[in-house]
């Protein structure tokens, strides 16, 4: 434990020198910043705007560092040949991915919690009457993007095992936003009765096996306020159990991969 | 030491299975749920789905969007739907059936828990179908859906939904069969000859249309439909006086609509609890079929008018409603000569917030939007009706209207301060109770030779 532990403390370390994740931080903080102007390009009342809008960017912010910081993490190591003399250790292959997993989530988690502390700070500014409750309802939806990012670092984290930075980049993404996007579009699919049976049964499979980030969304129920979560702690208990036995699955495919790659 | 393919492989299927029944798990999750179909997830908008949109897919986006809120809409979850609609016409403003959709579930489907709209998002419904009809003014299909909104939803000032229909007459691909509805908005506004004209006019059409082809079902359909809308309108003209009354010997002869019928209007409104009213009164008419409107509205309110709001007053298209008015409508149902009807809104403190001190408690009565047994009696601008109390012919130009209006004050309808303990109780001078009766009350029918004398 205290091995995956080392490499996971030196993963968050490398994690925030990094400039590229920096910058890449950096325009989202300043998207939150002047998140209170764009109200303008919504019908929506500027709560509405501002509270969706700065979700949004989180959301978005979180991803791109998710994917940038994961898909380089293996690679760096190998071609800078550290890994070698971390190998040469009495460490096993699979508590190094753990580690590096680890340290990717935990430099993730520290990047979007200052992302959240800004997004309360203007918030607060911006809505001077409001509560501590509507700002802690207001958290909710970073920590469930954290849970979703945490399961984006895992796909990217598998991937790294057999796949180059960039094409691991286009594969990480592309199954987020298939996830995202076309997530729901598979599920509406493979509900509808009337559909092709061949084509219900490809939209389930691929919903099955597509992880659904979309059910990480929690923004509705808070940007929204007739709709409401019936049981909020079911929900977000449901979600992350989710989560967890997907970054299962990717790790342990990713370990197995890694076991037996040559380095 | 290499890891161990088979217990490790037994491991990551045992997960691949945990996560598909984990999201396969169906507890109810939202808490207003108006769909009978529960169980649902919480996918949202997102920011990627924006990204993609100013990437340059808008139609792309557009349309993944709309496939969401269809399924919103099955889920009942409405509130989600709004920036939906809002989002997928800015990103392709070509969308008519989203426009068409869109204004329709606006001015409809927010609904109290007693199936009464939030007539606030009427002004946006109207907004976007101005916006839409802007947008695609080759078709008539957005002209004629804000002319339906005027005409079914609002029915009040019927010259809106004729400006609309007219408007959507002069675009080429307006359906045959739908002109028919501009005569139906005419005789509501009470340009009745003009209804009768535009019939004439499009029978003329169709018996071109109908000689040119006449073994054609649809011409010899259109034909006939519209012949028969003629007869009825020349017909009921007749019998209501109206050709007597514009050729100025109306007083000469006996029409249907002679003489003035008194209805005898009278009623009570008891503050039950908070914000639950019990309606009562007597509508002297035997014949079922008259609802008698009921508004309950901010007495301060400046967009407010004798038992309605100015509906047309916004020009953008503001998704939030006024969340500090408060405006009810509902329609008293008259059977057996009397109304009785239970409004309960306390179930609903957004939709009436009740925020200012006063309100005023409005019925209003219009024969020009009662069916046309009722129109037959009383005539298409209330020749044939009178009420010894609350007859108006001020409140709508040209018309003669049943209005009456009552006042409550906030702690009335809250039952606070002074009001916590009492029973508010508002009636008319003439309110006469009429005994205890429920909404099962059996209706009696009058028969063919009644001598009620209306």
């Amino acid at each position: 434990m205290n091995v995956i532990l080392s490499i996971a403390k030196t993963t968050i370390g490398e994690a925030i020198r990094r400039r590229v994740l920096l910058i890449i931080l950096l325009i989202g903080v300043l998207f939150l910043v002047i998140a209170p102007g764009l109200s303008v390009l919504s019908a929506r009342s500027s709560y509405t705007v501002l509270v969706s809008f700065t979700l949004g960017v989180i959301q978005l912010t979180s991803a791109v560092i998710a994917i940038v910081l994961t898909v380089y993490l293996l690679p760096n190591e190998v071609e800078r040949r550290t890994i070698y003399t971390i190998l040469s250790k009495p460490v096993y292959r699979w508590q190094f991915l753990l580690g590096k997993y680890l340290g990717a989530v935990g430099a993730l988690g520290l990047m979007m919690a200052l992302m959240t502390g800004i997004l309360v700070l203007v918030f607060k500014i911006m809505q001077a009457e409001a509560g501590m409750d509507v700002v802690m309802t207001l958290a909710r939806a970073p920590m469930m993007y954290f849970v979703q990012m945490s399961l984006l670092a895992a796909v990217a984290m598998f991937f790294s095992t057999f796949a180059s930075p960039i094409v691991n980049f286009f594969l990480t993404g592309g199954v987020y936003l298939v996830g995202t996007l076309f997530s729901p579009v598979f599920q509406d699919i493979a509900g509808n009765n009337s559909v092709n049976a061949m084509v219900k049964t490809a939209a389930t499979v691929i919903h099955t096996l597509v992880p659904n980030f979309a059910q990480f969304n929690v923004q509705n129920t808070i940007i929204n306020s007739g709709s409401q979560l019936r049981s909020e702690q079911m929900y977000y208990l449901q979600m992350v159990a989710y989560a967890i036995a997907y970054v299962a699955v990717f790790l342990i495919g990713g370990m197995m991969i890694f076991d037996r790659k040559e380095v | 030491m290499k890891l161990k393919r088979a217990p490790m492989f037994a491991v990551m299927a045992l997960c691949l299975v945990v996560q598909g029944a984990i999201a396969r798990i169906n507890y109810p999750v939202w808490e207003k749920n108006y769909s009978p179909r529960i169980g649902s997830d919480l996918r949202g908008l997102s920011g990627d789905q924006l990204l993609i949109a100013l990437a340059g897919f808008r139609e792309m986006v557009a349309g993944i969007l709309w496939v969401r809120a269809d399924t919103y809409f099955d889920e009942g979850n409405y509130d989600a739907i709004l920036p939906v609609i809002r989002l997928v016409t800015m990103l392709d403003p070509k969308q008519i059936d989203v426009y068409a959709t869109g204004m329709w579930h606006i001015a409809y489907n927010f609904t109290d828990e007693q199936n009464r709209s939030d007539r606030r998002y009427i002004p946006s419904a109207l907004a976007l179908g101005e916006e839409g009809a802007r947008n695609n003014s080759y078709t008539y299909e957005l002209f004629f859906e804000t002319g339906w909104l005027w005409y079914h939803k609002i029915d009040d000032d019927y010259d809106n939904a004729v400006k609309w229909w007219e408007q959507a007459n002069e675009v080429k691909d307006m359906q045959a069969a739908r002109k028919n509805i501009l005569a139906m908005a005419l005789l509501r506004d009470g340009k009745l000859m003009e209804a009768a004209e535009h019939y004439q006019s499009l029978l003329d059409k169709a018996e071109v249309e109908f000689n040119k082809n006449p073994t054609e079902y649809q011409n010899r359909q259109n034909r006939d439909t519209i012949e028969s809308n003629l007869d009825n309108t020349l017909v009921r003209m007749a019998q209501r006086g109206n050709f007597a009354l514009l050729g100025g010997y109306y007083d000469e002869w006996n029409y249907d609509t002679k003489p003035p019928y008194d209805v005898g209007f009278s009623a009570q409104v008891v503050v039950e609890d908070s914000r639950v009213l019990r309606v009562e009164g007597t509508w002297n008419v035997q014949p079922v079929g008259t609802r008698v409107r009921i508004t309950l509205r901010d007495a301060d309110n400046p967009n407010g008018v004798p038992a309605g709001m100015k509906w047309d007053r916004s020009d953008t298209v503001d998704l939030d409603p006024e969340k500090d008015v408060t405006f009810m409508q509902d329609a008293l149902f008259v059977k057996n000569q009397s109304f009785y009807r239970r409004i309960d809104m306390s179930r609903d403190p957004v939709m009436y917030p009740f925020t200012t001190d006063k309100y005023y408690v409005e019925f209003y009565y219009n024969p020009r939007s009662g069916p046309p047994h009722i129109q037959d009696r009383f005539g298409f601008n209330g020749e044939g009706m009178t009420d010894s109390n609350f007859l108006n012919t001020e409140i709508r130009n040209g018309q003669r209207v049943v209005y009456c209006r009552l006042e409550l004050t906030r702690d009335q309808l809250l039952r606070t301060g002074e009001w916590s303990t009492k029973t508010p109780v508002v009636k008319t001078k003439n309110f006469v109770p009429t005994g205890a009766r429920t909404a099962d009350d059996i209706i009696d029918v009058p028969g063919m030779r009644s001598d009620t004398g209306n």
